[in-house]
């Protein structure tokens, strides 16, 4: 069998007409002017995720009122895949009725946002009309509740909240990959 | 699918990210940039694995970087422009006597790095050394002039 062959050729660049390097200053000039370009993209993209563009920082921390103020809402607009946080809501004290509060929650705080526990314990939970209905106890004049969150899946999650009778709430929540 | 997708992106970031940090592996590697190497490859690691820690993920993943890296070697043996972006290209950094100061200040490399591979071969001085090159795999070539001796 043959072997395939070609004859030497003298084609990388020499410096002085004496050593054969292929230094090629052109491009590498072009190089730099990229390499530059992408430093000051890290410096921004670091600056944008100390002030919590990509979640975890003063950026992502969100405050809804619901129209009829029924629900205040603190939360993080946006998330980070499968990292804990904590969804909080102050119910007024105009939904508790005969020491009970009502709170209806989308499905997305369970499929998408990874719902992992509520504090404190719902008396009752019933699940229907694509979500599920928690009932608490109250005790104080005031009520709050807290969603432990570990989103499961990347992207953007549209959240509700009521209490029935009152205004439902919706939320947008972005989780990054 | 995932696992070897963020396996073909860790190693397609990691890529980007070293030849972003600088050519300086090999025999000018300084004990930070040690530290460098090491740590960004274990932040690459988790995310890359996620909550799958199966052999199947591993297995898939690997594969997917094996692949991935023997495209880019196909790329770049086919487009030398391709090479170049991915290698660089060698570096005329001491040339008869004359320090090339804009290449050696945008690679970041002193001349201390030129006389400690000038050491390496057994030149004494600056003197003896015709040129320094700066190579695509970051080591520094040296060739000493003819009254060197070497």
């Amino acid at each position: 069998m043959e072997v395939e062959t070609k004859p030497v050729e003298d084609s990388v660049p020499k410096i002085n007409n004496e050593v054969a390097v292929g230094e090629d200053l052109e491009f590498q000039r072009v190089w730099w002017k990229v390499e530059r370009a992408i430093w000051i993209f890290f410096l921004l993209l670091i600056i944008a995720d100390v002030l919590g563009a990509f979640g975890r920082g003063w950026l992502a921390k969100a405050h809804r009122i619901s129209s009829d103020k029924s629900l205040d809402i603190t939360y993080e607009r946006i998330e980070r895949f499968n990292t804990p946080s904590i969804l909080r809501i102050n119910l007024s004290p105009a939904i508790v009725h005969d020491g009970k509060a009502l709170l209806w929650v989308s499905d997305s705080l369970l499929k998408g946002l990874g719902n992992q526990r509520v504090v404190p314990q719902p008396e009752t939970s019933a699940i229907g009309q694509n979500g599920i209905l928690y009932t608490f106890p109250v005790t104080g004049p005031t009520m709050t509740v807290e969603f432990g969150l570990t989103p499961s899946s990347a992207g953007t999650q549209e959240l509700s909240f009521q209490s029935p009778g009152f205004e439902k709430t919706k939320l947008k929540i972005f989780v990054m990959p | 699918m995932a696992g070897a997708l963020r396996g073909i992106f860790g190693y397609c970031f990691l890529v980007l990210m070293v030849r972003i940090a600088g050519r300086r592996p090999g025999k000018q590697m300084a004990p930070f940039e040690f530290v460098l190497i090491f740590f960004m490859g274990g932040l690459t690691l988790t995310p890359m694995v996620g909550d799958d820690q199966s052999l199947t993920n591993a297995l898939i993943t690997i594969t997917a970087i094996a692949l991935t890296h023997f495209v880019i070697a196909w790329l770049k043996q086919v487009s030398p422009t391709f090479g170049r972006v991915v290698d660089g290209t060698p570096l005329v950094l001491l040339s008869k006597g004359q320090w090339q100061i804009d290449t050696m200040r945008r690679m970041r490399i002193q001349d201390d790095d030129i006389m400690s591979m000038a050491r390496d071969q057994g030149l004494k001085s600056l003197e003896e050394i015709d040129y320094a090159i700066l190579e695509r795999n970051g080591e520094i070539s040296i060739i000493p002039s003819k009254k060197s001796g070497n």
